[in-house]
């Protein structure tokens, strides 16, 4: 994208992104950042909670202290999950500096429709969170125009219990088959094995977030070793 | 449950600056009938910090209703908006059922009142029957985006006494922009309706309908 007078940090197709996300103090958040390695591989995620306690003073924040911390323009997710006025709490958080926002798959299709819209118009990136939502595909084929990220989350698996997440390998075929294009984001993942396992099969991020909640450490040595492994 | 169950309430929404809202707030009528809410563009522009600016904004002692529309993590939200000064505070019906269960509970260990908002739900009450406890209030509406670019879609009265008759909750619905509306809604048996000013009204068009409910709906 060098050349280009938007400065703004795009995902590229080819390549695999980790996507950490905060939801900790202000504080302990950008303690959190300062010991992630440094690499635009990383995709930084404003959780929802972070959000409604912080607002989008809280997007602000990350996205200065991530471009510190890269030396240059990096990727931040605000997890909105809109639910409804979706053009509306776009254009506070694409100017708050967002890369992108979520909505909420479960949302009235013409909310979807309407921050998607927004989105192309503001020129961040869309992402549609699919939790709770049984058939992904069923709400994509509705939309007048496809987002640019299907987040999609591991369902638990009832018999090897709470610490077998399934991944959800039929819907990814069945998206990726119909709309080559759109990117994959896989959330749920803990371990360097949940991570590994989500790109070898076709998903373009991986979402981690409760090593993050509680341990810090081995989160950014995940991230390094997502680095090393992944390619 | 901190609403009274045989009382009318006016619910105001208030969605977009802080600026707007304080001069809304300063126009309204004191009166415990009135519910003063901070919308959810307005919670996540601003963070708590919108649910204790409109606490303090507010007549002392105002019912604040935190509409947060909680997803996920109900019990790290609900504390959020209980510290910040919320006398309520809103949960998806599309959330996963664990979810809704868990924020009914911290709703009631913060003594604060829950209210599970259906937008999107199509039957309501298999959502109330799948609950442990049910919520101390069940919203009913259509949402903003659906309702202006699909006009056909209709508030679902016939839903209030269905709920009513199999739960003890009391039931809002949306109720438009003026008095007759609010009427109708009330006349369909709805306890709570909220209102907001639409962005082609002035701030003193929201006091205006809260005079009328206060002299018409005893």
């Amino acid at each position: 994208m060098e050349g280009m007078k938007d400065s703004r940090m795009r995902l590229d197709p080819r390549k695999k992104y980790l996507q950490t996300a905060f939801n900790r103090s202000m504080t302990e958040v950008l303690l959190m950042i300062a010991k992630l390695p440094s690499s635009d591989r990383i995709l930084i995620e404003a959780g929802t909670p972070f959000i409604k306690q912080y607002g989008a003073k809280g997007v602000q924040v990350l996205r200065t202290a991530w471009n510190l911390k890269l030396g240059k323009s990096g990727y931040i997710v605000a997890d909105l999950k809109t639910m409804d006025r979706g053009g509306k709490e776009v254009e506070i958080f694409a100017q708050a500096g967002a890369s992108a926002v979520t909505c909420l798959g479960l949302a009235p299709t013409e909310t979807i429709n309407e921050l998607i819209r927004q989105c192309e118009d503001s020129g961040i990136d869309s992402m549609v969170d699919m939790m709770n939502v049984e058939f992904p595909f069923e709400v994509l084929r509705k939309l007048k125009k496809l987002p640019k990220v299907v987040v999609l989350h591991r369902g638990v698996d009832e018999g090897q219990g709470k610490n077998a997440k399934i991944l959800p390998h039929q819907e990814i075929n069945r998206i990726k088959g119909a709309y080559g294009h759109l990117l994959i984001s896989i959330a749920g993942g803990e371990t360097e094995r949940d991570v590994v396992r989500t790109y070898f099969n076709g998903a373009d991020i991986a979402v981690v977030w409760r090593q993050f909640a509680e341990m810090p450490d081995q989160t950014s040595d995940l991230a390094k070793s997502f680095l090393k492994l992944i390619k | 449950m901190i609403l009274k169950k045989r009382q009318k309430y006016l619910h105001i929404a208030l969605n977009n600056t802080l600026e707007e809202a304080e001069n809304i707030i300063s126009a309204l009528p004191v009166s415990e009938r009135i519910l003063i809410e901070a919308g959810t563009p307005l919670i996540k522009r601003y963070g708590a910090e919108a649910v204790s600016r409109i606490k303090g904004l507010a007549p002392t002692g105002a019912y604040i209703v935190a509409d947060n529309k909680c997803a996920d993590m109900a019990a790290r939200e609900v504390e959020m908006m209980t510290n910040a000064g919320a006398s309520a505070v809103t949960c998806l019906g599309v959330a996963p059922i664990e979810t809704i269960n868990a924020f009914i509970a911290e709703c009631k260990r913060f003594e604060i009142d829950s209210m599970v908002d259906m937008m999107n739900v199509e039957t309501p009450l298999l959502v109330l029957k799948s609950l442990k406890k049910a919520p101390d209030v069940v919203i009913l509406h259509r949402g903003v985006d659906e309702s202006e670019f699909s006009k056909e879609k209709q508030i679902p009265y016939y839903q209030i006494k269905q709920i009513k008759g199999s739960f003890d909750v009391m039931v809002a619905v949306a109720g438009g922009d003026t008095i007759n509306e609010v009427q109708r809604a009330l006349f369909n048996d709805a306890d709570i309706v909220v209102v907001w000013k639409n962005f082609y009204q002035s701030d003193a068009n929201t006091a205006e309908l809260a005079n009328s409910f206060l002299e018409q709906i005893k």
